[in-house]
């Protein structure tokens, strides 16, 4: 019976061993990004220069990363691209390390402007990797989309079925909050229940709600205006010229996402050869032209093709930039948040 | 013949401990996070009760899981009487033909369904396939909203689930002895009532599996809702995945996968019960 029992142990054993070893290789980085965030042929490009294989997986929210970098403690994953409240919480949490900044020597590039933030002081964990913003794309083909200037417009009755909005519980509850004048971070019940209220009127002219690939909609002409990142609003605009994208009049959300090393990393070398890869100039310029999303590069942003750099989606002005509001953590407030986004799901 | 013997005790030990240390210790994790709390430290807090189970008594978590069902049960239903027909027409054809048949039944499952469920919105969006047919054949002049609606959800569930509802159906109608139909005909019963009487009883079995098979992944299958219906409904499984992984609410999201379990058992219990008591009226 004992060898049975050895044997047994020995076939289940034998099936886990493999996914141990995968970690312990030293030329792979396991990579945990945003969904279409990076082109592939920066990975290929990086594998040919270092011989470092880098494998990526996705993730379409903070929440979602936040979530399996603490269930894991943060191993598993060698780098990690967190928004700005998230560098902070997951810091604080102490799932991520200290960068050694003796080994980015492109660190240099950075625009001084977007470094040190109150988020991450001295950038101690983290480098910003790309920034941009939430606001409205529109199809100019259609009359009514062409006039939008402000969330407030999207409740017009001309809206109804052609409406995108993200797939988000922050990024909806933005759009009501910034329509009365609140921060998008707004802790008090009372307004956020304000805000819930006039969402609750736009919900019907919702056509759909998607965070993974709203310029598809657009594109396909199943809806006329879309609250998105500006990077889908660029991709959608080079495919089709009469989508515009508009910085909405109330304010909207800005964001930098941040690369970052989880606690317990295992290819620390790698991932830092990486970030500084990703912070060479001409690398960040390919990234930045290929996704839509603002870099944060000087040095990146003299390389740019003057129809990039010039490009208000790609680059807002300063009094577009003076209306953006960056995403904080809520508290306990969150939970009048889900409560309304449970009500604009269910209809109630 | 010893080693033979080995090899036996082997993989059934082998499927046991893969059955407990994947399915059986999981689901008892789920089950015991169901009943404690959040915490902001750490997904839980050993803080025992039925709070959980109390807050998924409230309306808003009530109608997510009555249009769950009703969605399901609606998929059931349309999935039962397409498949009906085509099982007996399946069930009735040469046998080299309906080898043929049977194979193009099986062979969407080689590609997974989130990606067949992506491929119809190819079909179904306003410059897709479907339209752009009918705009080409002048049968309409403005495109069809087909995608993001309640109907394209559920044409994408019968069409992802229809084959679990044919294979039993199927397996019931071969089995029928034709003889008992031809009595019933010289009994004088129309073929309408054969069919009631005699035809539905005798594939009682079939039918009942096939909902089965149907009806609970489809209370499931959420990403059909969120591709196709442009994730405008909260459903049973979204529901579920967000608070895992948006609100980080593990305890209500255990809770409300024992639920679901739960359902599912007692839906197999009734099944069991009733295969029993159909298996005793047939031998009568």
């Amino acid at each position: 019976m004992m060898h049975r029992f050895v044997l047994a142990v020995l076939v289940v054993g034998l099936s886990i061993l493999p996914c141990v070893q995968a970690h312990a290789a030293d030329k792979e980085l396991f990579v945990y990004n945003w969904s279409e965030y990076m082109p592939d042929s920066v990975l290929e490009d990086f594998e040919a220069e270092t011989g470092i294989k880098v494998i990526m997986s996705t993730y379409d929210s903070n929440e979602a990363l936040y979530a399996k970098i603490k269930m894991v403690d943060g191993a598993g994953y060698d780098l990690i691209v967190p928004s700005t409240d998230f560098v902070s919480k997951m810091s604080k949490d102490g799932l991520l390390q200290p960068l050694d900044k003796s080994k980015l020597s492109n660190f240099s590039q950075l625009d001084p402007h977007i470094l040190n933030q109150a988020f991450d002081p001295d950038n101690t964990y983290s480098v910003p990797y790309m920034w941009g913003s939430t606001g409205i794309a529109v199809n100019t083909a259609n009359p009514a989309a062409a006039t939008v200037t402000s969330f407030e417009d999207l409740w017009k009755p001309e809206f109804k079925g052609k409406l995108l909005l993200p797939n988000d519980m922050r990024g909806v509850l933005a759009i009501g909050l910034k329509r009365l004048g609140y921060s998008l971070n707004e802790t008090d019940p009372a307004k956020v229940r304000e805000a819930c209220a006039l969402l609750q009127e736009l919900v019907p002219s919702v056509r759909v709600f998607d965070s993974d690939s709203p310029k598809q909609a657009l594109l396909n002409n199943e809806v006329v205006a879309a609250v998105l990142w500006n990077g889908e609003a660029y991709i959608a605009s080079t495919e089709n010229e009469a989508i515009r994208y508009i910085y909405p009049r109330e304010g909207f959300s800005l964001w930098v996402d941040n690369l970052c090393i989880p606690k317990n990393a295992l290819n620390v070398d790698n991932a830092h050869q990486f970030i500084n890869y990703l912070l060479r100039p001409d690398v960040a310029a390919f990234i930045c032209q290929g996704m839509g999303y603002s870099s944060p590069n000087d040095g990146a942003q003299a390389v740019l093709p003057e129809e990039v750099r010039s490009n208000p989606i790609v680059y807002p002005t300063d009094a577009d930039i003076e209306r953006g509001e960056f995403e904080t953590d809520l508290g306990p407030a969150i939970k009048t948040y889900e409560e309304c986004w449970m009500r604009l799901k269910t209809g109630q | 013949m010893k080693t033979n013997g080995f090899f036996k005790q082997a993989v059934i030990i082998g499927s046991i401990a893969w059955m407990a240390l994947f399915a059986f210790i999981p689901n008892i994790l789920v089950g015991l996070a169901s009943f404690c709390s959040t915490s902001a430290q750490n997904f839980i807090e050993p803080v025992w009760g039925f709070h959980n189970y109390g807050q998924l008594m409230d309306q808003a978590h009530l109608d997510i899981l009555l249009s769950s069902l009703r969605l399901s049960g609606l998929v059931t239903l349309i999935c039962l009487v397409v498949a009906y027909p085509f099982a007996a027409i399946l069930a009735r054809t040469r046998k080299d033909k309906r080898n043929t048949l049977l194979l193009l039944v099986i062979i969407p499952f080689w590609t997974n369904s989130l990606v067949r469920t992506y491929a119809m919105t190819a079909m179904l969006n306003s410059s897709g396939i479907v339209n752009n047919l009918l705009i080409f054949l002048g049968i309409i002049s403005e495109p069809l909203a087909m995608m993001y609606t309640p109907g394209a959800v559920v044409l994408g569930l019968v069409y992802t689930l229809l084959p679990f509802m044919i294979l039993p159906l199927y397996a019931a109608l071969e089995r029928l002895d034709r003889r008992y139909l031809e009595a019933a005909r010289d009994l004088g019963a129309s073929p309408w009532k054969a069919f009631w009487r005699v035809v539905v009883p005798l594939t009682m079995p079939g039918i009942v599996s096939g909902c089965m098979l149907v009806f609970l992944p489809g209370i499931g299958m959420f990403y059909v809702s969120d591709v196709l219906g442009g994730a405008r409904a909260m459903l049973l499984g979204n529901f579920i995945r967000d608070q895992f992984l948006s609100t980080r609410n593990w305890p209500l999201g255990a809770a409300a996968s024992v639920t679901l379990t739960a359902l599912m058992g007692i839906m197999l219990l009734l099944y069991w019960h009733s295969t029993r008591r159909l298996g005793q009226d047939s031998a009568l």
